[in-house]
């Protein structure tokens, strides 16, 4: 079996040594490009969001590579991404492209562990179990790599930029439980973060794929952080996961602070997005950027409880959504025009208070 | 010999341009059309600022905004760039400090910002659509063979305001033909026209903005009247078109500047780049598949500028 599945940011090595760890060979994308952007889009219907579009992509260039079969996401709990499985390989199967295509229930723990994947790979619910286990090690790593970059941008942006690829390369080594707790310390030392404050910090909240892989939002955390802004997150794959197996407290707690703003969830994740931006403004920092999709429908629901947040409690929130087709141009005087907003709040209000 | 500072703001129709002094009292403005060739524009709104100011200033700081705000600030070498957001407010709550809403409409974009205590707190852009900037009335007026100068005094006159369908250009102006065609008076379709660019900007531009008052009315649109009065009839609050309301984000520009050099000296090349030779080319980079469009401003033969790549391999001089 030459699996692969689509690119899912930092979390993507990660993905990787789960399957190798149930014993499949890894064929992984090439990293998202514009080629992949256009790809997806040609085959995919106008309307549909940047998730589809950006996943279909990377099962094309993955079968160019010889990729034979095809990991996806499925669960139609939250939005219509639950049935992107569906169109997937149905454009494929127009396509004239031969694989073997697994659709993955996010909802099941039980099934996936005990069933599906002892099913396709022949292996023991045990080893399933362990593969999980160091998935979570490997996923809570790059959460911490990205909180680390993120801030180490915001102090010293070239310093930065030399110490990503090393703390990259650590992370892609580490197999073991054991590598992977070594490998902790290692990124800790390769950031060498001393304890300094960045000027601003901004809470990043939104879709979650859009959370998760970069490239979608045209790498927001680093244009942010070249501008001195330290961007702040909740949503990873390691708490998606956690919350897949019900052990994320972080879920719980948005929900309760989403109430004032959002009763009822409208779909997706946009019950998170509020709650996050919620506890974000009681944390004290200075801004919220939300990200999604455009066409998404709960985010744009989100969107209109984020306003209402803003009003009341006078934080600076900043709502972007994104295609293909999205100006960088536009993009860039937003986020400059945003952070200089936010800097220039925190100044007056140290001025108001002296 | 006075001090002061310089600010120029580049946008898509027009290329705008202030000298302030220290108090930061406009010393000379310059308002031209940029005509689709910004090196151009650039180039000859520092040759009329220099005649005007007629080397009684000595320039202690400069800055640039606006669309084309990288490559002005390229070409005269300017202590700060800056987005047009911020130079537009610090403008407006500069000269009225007790502004909490502006409404900015140019030639291609528009957009709302909204402050508190003289500090912008939020603010919203146009993103994908130009219905109801400049560039339409400009193209109507034109349609109409009226100067667009006299557009707006056109519908102050108007009896029977006309309802024009304002979602989008297009439409719109099929919809003022249709009006017209039906035998309806070019004051009214006028009048119309207005209320559908004003009812277009609150539903898109400041759509969940909170609007009080003092109210600002910024950039090329505000000269016209009819808008004006659209707004004023819209939110029901007196809506103020400030005395400098061309060059506002130029303004805001020159004030910035001085922030930023504070006493430091500036790196401004001087009135005389007006003779200097610029071109601005771009290509594609083939380095890998995201094919990034690299654009490079040369002076005198020579790359002094590069942008617009992912990775940062070329925009590293």
């Amino acid at each position: 079996m030459k699996a692969s599945f689509p690119n899912l940011g930092y979390d993507t090595y990660a993905l990787k040594t789960f399957v190798e760890d149930l014993g499949g060979e890894v064929i992984l994308a090439p990293p998202n490009s514009r080629r992949t952007v256009e790809l997806g889009a040609l085959h995919s219907p106008e309307l549909i969001c940047m998730p589809y579009k950006i996943t279909l992509g990377n099962m094309l260039e993955a079968i160019e590579l010889g990729a034979d079969t095809l990991f996806m996401a499925a669960g139609a709990r939250k939005c219509r991404f639950g049935y992107y499985h569906y169109l997937h390989e149905r454009a494929l199967k127009d396509l004239g492209k031969e694989c073997r295509f697994i659709a993955v229930t996010q909802y099941s723990p039980f099934d996936f562990v005990f069933k599906v994947m002892p099913g396709i790979f022949g292996v023991s619910p045990f080893r399933v179990i362990r593969a999980v286990a160091k998935l979570l090690a490997k996923s809570r790593l790059t959460q911490e790599f990205r909180q680390q970059l993120n801030r180490k941008m915001a102090l010293d942006f070239d310093g930065a930029e030399q110490a990503k690829p090393k703390a990259l390369s650590v992370i892609e080594r580490a197999h073991t439980l054991k590598e992977i707790q070594a490998a902790r310390g290692e990124v800790r030392r390769i950031f060498a973060l001393n304890g300094s404050e960045p000027a601003i910090r901004l809470g990043l909240v939104g879709e979650i794929y859009f959370m998760i892989e970069q490239f979608a939002s045209q790498e927001i955390e680093k244009e942010l952080g070249k501008m001195g802004a330290e961007v702040v997150f909740e949503r990873s794959l390691y708490r998606h996961i956690r919350h897949l197996l019900s052990s994320d407290p972080a879920f719980v707690r948005s929900g309760r602070l989403a109430r004032r703003y959002l009763q009822e969830s409208p779909g997706g994740e946009a019950i998170r997005t509020v709650g996050e931006a919620v506890y974000f403004q009681q944390q004290g920092l200075d801004g919220i950027v939300h990200i999604f999709p455009f066409t998404c429908m709960p985010e744009n629901i989100a969107l209109e409880a984020l306003q209402k947040l803003s009003e009341e409690t006078g934080l600076p929130v900043l709502s972007l959504s994104f295609d293909e087709h999205t100006s960088r141009t536009g993009l860039l005087t937003r986020l400059e025009a945003f952070v200089d907003l936010v800097k220039r709040r925190k100044l007056g209000r140290r001025l108001h208070r002296n | 010999m006075v001090e002061g500072y310089i600010g120029i703001d580049v946008g898509s129709i027009s290329t705008k341009g202030v000298v302030v002094d220290r108090e930061f009292n406009v010393l000379a403005s310059r308002y031209l059309r940029t005509q689709g060739n910004p090196i151009d524009s650039i180039r000859r709104l520092l040759a009329e600022l220099g005649g005007q100011v007629d080397s009684g200033v000595r320039i202690l700081g400069a800055g640039t905004t606006g669309s084309a705000r990288r490559l002005a600030g390229v070409m005269i070498q300017a202590d700060i760039v800056k987005n047009e957001i911020i130079t537009h407010a610090v403008a407006a709550s500069h000269f009225h400090p007790e502004v909490r809403t502006v409404i900015e409409i140019g030639g291609q974009d528009s957009k709302i910002i909204i402050l508190r205590d003289a500090i912008p707190v939020d603010f919203a852009m146009n993103t994908v659509c130009a219905a109801g900037t400049g560039s339409f009335l400009d193209h109507q007026a034109t349609r109409l063979g009226r100067p667009i100068e006299e557009f707006g005094a056109l519908a102050l006159k108007a009896k029977n305001r006309v309802n024009i369908a304002g979602r989008c250009t297009v439409f719109a102006e099929s919809d003022m033909i249709h009006k017209a065609q039906l035998g309806m008076s070019t004051e009214d379709i006028v009048a119309g026209l207005c209320d559908a660019i004003v009812r277009n900007y609150m539903n898109t531009v400041a759509k969940g903005k909170e609007i009080h008052p003092l109210i600002l009315f910024q950039g090329g649109v505000a000269a016209n009247v009819g808008v004006k009065k659209a707004f004023e009839l819209m939110l029901g609050h007196e809506v103020l078109v400030p005395e400098h309301f061309l060059v506002m984000g130029a303004v805001g520009a020159a004030i910035v500047a001085s922030e930023e050099t504070d006493g430091k000296g500036t790196k401004f090349a001087g009135f005389d780049v007006a003779d200097t030779a610029f071109e601005t080319r771009a290509f594609e980079c083939d380095g890998c598949p995201n094919r990034c469009e690299v654009i490079e401003t040369l002076r005198e033969q020579q790359v002094i500028d590069r942008y617009g790549d992912r990775c940062g391999k070329w925009s590293k001089l």
